[in-house]
């Protein structure tokens, strides 16, 4: 009778259990900015650049952002290749004359044709010799392998270390700069700890909503446009000057990026930090900053509709925004002054007097005071501003004590 | 609510509060969006005023009772300068960075920040509080960032009365228990933030003039923190020699090693041909010789780094007229000949015309100096020593002189401003 006693096991496999052990982690949703960008900028199918220290953990969110968008992820590693690998290399046939030289394509690049669709992580982009990054870069902006042409399901995601860390120091010119969306990728101490107790952060794609994206691509025209048909320096910029070499700069290339991500994080319904990291990283600091200050504007309240509503306006509560409502009031009954706005003007700032700080009024009434013709009749509220009136004396008279104490 | 005596006396004024904050406004227009973003919180717990690093404002009623108008805005203008030069960020940066951890690390922390911004903030219609903490009260000198103040300050006799001190949590990053937290009500998100620090950073730029040094400073840098020279003049130099047409290259001189593995595949091979660099130096009067030792000696560890042998890196001194190119493996001590008035024109044209070429020259000068006028055929970068002005003795002395910003075709790195690592 043959018993079946189990072969003691060896070494190996019982090494190999503890690796399947240690491997065994789970993910949990939850949410992170910088993730959410990536995910967002990808969706968008803009190529994406990842500015982060090595080892901080770039191929893993990778490996995670492929799986939440259920993309096969190839990951090449640039400075392990020759620039042939990429722009595809020369066969010489039977006759080169008449049907010429092919130029082959590497193995990866034929996969990922033939699948269609995937993820492409062009790695170590900073380590590469000059002569390979200029393949890889015909390969990103181009999208084409020797003979072959990337498939439009196919999203392309690249990696450099900033320039102070990176041994060789590469560089993009502007133009390629240009084309990529910058994200500085840096590690989140809570998201480390509890990775490596097993748990990472899963990346989801915020679902965009089907009914919103009519209103998304409004909203984003209307943000870009209304932006730079008053600051039309903005259009186009250089980034001049050595420490802004190699990042994000507007052009209209850049500002037609940033549309599009706008569009993309309000269908999505994404927060304003995730998108000010976008913005900023396609168009730079300034620009970005400046459209986003911009957006900030459109949530505001249109003064005439505050004007034709003074009972039912809502006025922010934060008091830089509240004032530039009031000041946005007051210059709107400063160019088409009339008795009946005048009076909602005083009814608004009234309102503002009773549900914020005191001191944001005072200009706002001021100005509006000194708007009155001389057949109107001051406002029954008038009195409510003695407030103001003497907060603003005790303000003169700090002036005064303040000059006195030099 | 009750409303006994008792309780109302201990009420937040808050029309003296806001009559501070309108005077701060006025005195300070830049720094207007900045004081009306605060939000202000009243709590009895609070020492004096302090801010946490969302932007809200805690305030103590008994503070503002027994506090003049006029220090009030004093104080108010103290606390957003914590906020706008980021301390609480700066803060925690430099305690991972020095490995700091204690209580009395947070607090010496606020005191080298108080000490940054109370020395340039006060006068000029802002009266400076009783008790601010200024730079001499513990024998240092004004003018220096907050993580410089840190390595000076110890916890001993002359802070000891400091010890009350307490600006937040937005002063030096440690959590306070008034604090609201991150999801407390009213607080701003890090994107409120910034764009409140970009709109007052602006507003300084579009009018510096009123605005004292220090505040221009920060403005300029807030959102494009300087970097190390060395850094900026290393990458410059490696993009200049790693660059198409200098230094390595593929070339079909001699198959590639992997032809043997794809018969039929033309391949090409690597091969180097180490740059050759010419450094200039401009030995003119104006240059101290401890600017252009350090300066030289990066130039070269930056050669060696990216394989040029020093027999490839040429020395170039260059007053008036350009001295003699010497390899820097010859003369380990470079003489550098000359002083007076500069014309790196001619060193320009000396390093071109050596044989053979370089591929990059790299001009060390203080930038007064006329440039040449046609791109050069190589690639240039210009390690400039920042000057304050132009000499007036020098202008006197030369009618002719005529100095020129460094042009466009070069890739200009500033030399010798100190690596201060953070904005804000």
């Amino acid at each position: 009778m043959p018993s079946h006693t189990p072969a003691p096991a060896s070494q190996l496999d019982v090494a190999a259990n503890l690796l399947a052990l240690l491997r065994d982690s789970t993910t949990e949703p939850r949410p992170d900015d910088q993730l959410e960008a990536l995910t967002l900028a990808v969706a968008a199918d803009l190529p994406v650049l990842l500015w982060g220290e090595p080892g901080i953990g770039k191929t893993a969110a990778l490996t995670q952002l492929a799986a939440a968008l259920d993309l096969p992820l190839t990951t090449v590693i640039a400075s392990v290749h020759e620039p042939s690998d990429f722009s595809g290399l020369p066969v010489v046939g039977d006759d080169p004359a008449t049907q010429g030289v092919p130029m082959a394509p590497p193995d990866w690049a034929v996969r990922l044709v033939r699948a269609g669709r995937g993820l492409l992580f062009l790695d170590e982009l900073s380590t590469a010799p000059p002569a390979v990054q200029a393949a890889l870069l015909r390969l990103v902006l181009e999208r084409r392998i020797g003979a072959l042409r990337l498939p439009p399901g196919v999203r392309i995601v690249a990696a450099a270390n900033p320039r102070s860390s990176a041994a060789d120091g590469w560089e993009l010119s502007p133009p390629l700069a240009n084309r990529f969306v910058h994200l500085q990728w840096t590690h989140d101490h809570e998201v480390v700890v509890r990775g490596l107790g097993g748990t990472w952060p899963r990346a989801t794609l915020p679902p965009l909503d089907p009914h919103k994206l009519p209103e998304a691509v409004d909203f984003a025209r209307r943000a870009v446009c209304g932006l730079l048909a008053a600051r039309p320096t903005l259009v186009h910029r250089l980034p001049t000057g050595e420490t802004r070499r190699g990042g994000p700069w507007p052009s209209p290339r850049s500002w037609d990026m940033t549309l599009s991500l706008i569009a993309f994080a309000t269908a999505a319904g994404s927060s304003r930090d995730v998108l000010s990291s976008l913005v900023r990283g396609t168009v730079g600091d300034g620009p970005g900053l400046e459209l986003l200050a911009s957006l900030d504007r459109l949530d505001l309240p249109d003064p005439e509709e505050v004007l034709a509503d003074p009972a039912g306006a809502v006025l922010p509560e934060r008091g830089d925004l509240r004032q530039a409502v009031l000041d946005g009031v007051v210059a709107a009954v400063r160019a088409r002054p009339d008795r009946t706005r005048w009076d909602a003007a005083w009814a608004v700032l009234v309102r503002a007097l009773e549900t914020g700080a005191p001191d944001l009024v005072v200009v706002p009434a001021t100005t509006l005071a000194s708007l009155r013709q001389e057949d109107w009749d001051l406002p029954a509220a008038i009195d409510r501003f003695a407030g103001t009136v003497a907060l603003s004396r005790r303000a003169d008279r700090a002036a005064l004590a303040a000059e006195a104490r030099r | 609510m009750s409303t006994d005596t008792r309780e109302r006396a201990g009420s937040l004024d808050r029309d003296k509060l806001f009559a501070a904050r309108l005077h701060a406004a006025r005195v300070r227009p830049y720094l207007a969006t900045a004081l009306f973003a605060l939000h202000t919180v009243e709590s009895k717990r609070v020492p004096t005023m302090a801010v946490d690093r969302h932007w809200r404002c805690y305030v103590s009623p008994a503070f503002v009772d027994r506090m003049p108008v006029e220090e009030l805005a004093g104080v108010w203008v103290h606390e957003v300068s914590h906020l706008l030069r980021d301390h609480h960020g700066r803060g925690d940066r430099v305690a991972r960075e020095r490995g700091l951890t204690g209580v009395g690390d947070r607090l010496r922390m606020n005191i080298a920040a108080d000490c940054e911004i109370n020395d340039d903030v006060y006068g000029d219609g802002l009266v400076q509080p009783r008790d601010a903490v200024l730079p001499y009260r513990l024998r240092l000198d004004a003018g220096r960032l907050m993580e410089e103040y840190l390595k000076d300050i110890s916890l001993g006799p002359l802070t000891l009365d400091l010890s009350w001190l307490d600006c937040g949590s937005g002063a030096d990053g440690l959590e306070r228990e008034w604090d609201l937290g991150p999801d407390g009500a009213d607080g701003l998100s890090e994107q409120e933030r910034d764009a409140v620090r970009f709109r007052v950073a602006q507003g300084i730029n579009a009018h510096p003039g009123r605005a004292p040094k220090g505040w221009r400073r920060w403005a300029e840098e807030a959102f494009h923190p300087p970097q190390p020279w060395r850094d900026l003049l290393g990458a410059a130099m490696r993009s200049a020699v790693s660059g198409a047409g200098a230094g390595d290259d593929y070339s079909y001189g001699r198959p590639s090693r992997r032809s043997a593995g794809v018969p039929g595949a033309v391949l090409p091979s690597l091969r180097r041909r180490p740059p050759r660099v010419c450094v200039i130096i401009d030995t003119s009067g104006s240059v101290s010789d401890d600017e252009l030792g350090s300066a030289l000696l990066e130039v070269a560890a930056i050669a060696r780094a990216v394989g040029g042998r020093r027999d490839l890196v040429q020395v170039l001194s260059c007053d008036a007229a350009a001295g003699v190119a010497r390899s820097l493996c010859r003369a380990e001590g470079i003489p550098l000949v000359g002083g007076g008035g500069t014309d790196l024109r001619t060193g320009f044209d000396r390093a071109l015309r050596s044989r053979p070429r370089p591929d990059v020259v790299v001009a060390l000068t203080d930038g007064q100096t006329p440039w040449p006028a046609a791109r050069p055929s190589c690639r240039t970068v210009i390690g400039l020593f920042p000057r304050e002005g132009v000499s007036e003795a020098r202008r006197e002395n030369n009618p002719e002189y005529v100095p020129k910003s460094p042009p466009a075709w070069a890739r200009v790195v500033e030399i010798g401003a100190p690596g201060r690592g953070q904005g804000g």
